[in-house]
């Protein structure tokens, strides 16, 4: 789902870097509240993996395919600050390096799959601190499903606010071409969500709920 | 670096590789959900000055030099997760170590 250059007239690739920049900084100024080496660790190894899963595009409708997103599993397992953190290197990575999105675009694509993501799965995360079930299976899937039909739907908004869509057709119109190929892609996401969450909270759950900041370890790397 | 925290990064480390050094090469070629919608709806054509960053050493998610092949997709796939991995395990030390330094800890005496 990344923006390609060229698409994003400056009046909207300028204010969505203003808004992501300022969710960044403010994740990066209370991080260091949520951080042992214990999440330090999970943080990298999660951002490595989603790097690595956003490469794997899978066939969805004809002629179409789908990746994962991560930053909603990312804001289960991390929550929302440091979710943001990941995604954003993961994204300057892909733009800068991989010639993956455009360069201007950055802060738009860090919005739609970081920022909104993320704060859909810290919701979720509530969830699954309390206790780890069927109901947080649930939540999970639809979560995950909702994260990228609303990062979708931005996409369009963002489009439609450029003029990058054609007169001929109405928002509405792309909005349900839009989130009629992710509505499928969203499945995906929620299912996989499920299974990633469930498996590291089964092999590291004190390092996903690390008791916010008031343990840090004394024998440090 | 405890037992826990080693074991977990290098499953995590495994599976990163093996799914963007290996499982990556067997994707769908086929454009995304966004692509194929700007495609549908006669949008894919840039129309503002864009920026895409330069292929220094990678074509998209090829090594340059390899060609296209299967070692071209895993090289690319392999640096850029342990790319990913090095900032962000450094992002998280600058932080802790500015966390260390402004909270009165019992064990911030021990801060380089």
């Amino acid at each position: 789902m990344h923006i390609g250059p060229g698409f994003l007239s400056p009046a909207v690739w300028a204010s969505t870097a203003a808004v992501s920049g300022a969710a960044l900084a403010a994740s990066l100024a209370v991080a260091n509240r949520r951080l042992d080496d214990r999440r330090v660790v999970l943080m990298g190894v999660m951002g490595a993996f989603v790097f690595a899963a956003q490469m794997v595009n899978f066939p969805v409708l004809p002629g179409t395919s789908g990746h994962l997103g991560g930053g909603f599993l990312l804001g289960i397992l991390l929550g929302a600050p440091l979710a943001i953190v990941v995604m954003a290197s993961i994204l300057v990575v892909q733009a800068l390096v991989f010639q993956d999105g455009g360069v201007e675009a950055l802060g738009a694509n860090v919005l739609v799959m970081g920022v909104i993501p993320a704060l859909v799965g810290a919701a979720v995360r509530r969830l699954w601190r309390r206790r780890a079930g069927v109901l947080a299976d649930i939540a999970t899937f639809l979560g995950g499903l909702a994260a990228v039909l609303i990062g979708a739907t931005a996409v369009i908004l963002l489009l439609r606010l450029s003029a990058a869509l054609p007169g001929s057709v109405s928002l509405w119109q792309a909005i349900g071409v839009m989130d009629l190929v992710h509505l499928l892609i969203g499945a995906v996401e929620g299912a996989a969500s499920v299974a990633v969450v469930r498996f590291v909270l089964k092999t590291r759950p004190e390092a996903v709920f690390a008791g916010a900041g008031s343990r840090m370890e004394a024998t440090s790397a | 670096m405890t037992k826990a925290n080693r074991n977990t990064l290098l499953v995590g480390l495994a599976a990163a590789i093996l799914v963007a050094g290996v499982v990556s090469y067997f994707a769908s070629a086929q454009p995304d959900g966004l692509e194929k919608t700007q495609a549908d709806l006669r949008a894919d054509a840039p129309r503002h000055g864009g920026v895409e960053a330069p292929p220094v050493a990678f074509n998209e998610y090829s090594l340059k030099g390899l060609g296209e092949g299967f070692w071209a997709n895993a090289a690319a796939g392999v640096a850029g997760s342990l790319l990913v991995l090095a900032i962000l395990l450094g992002v998280g030390w600058l932080i802790r170590r500015r966390g260390e330094t402004v909270k009165t800890s019992p064990d911030s005496q021990d801060a380089a």
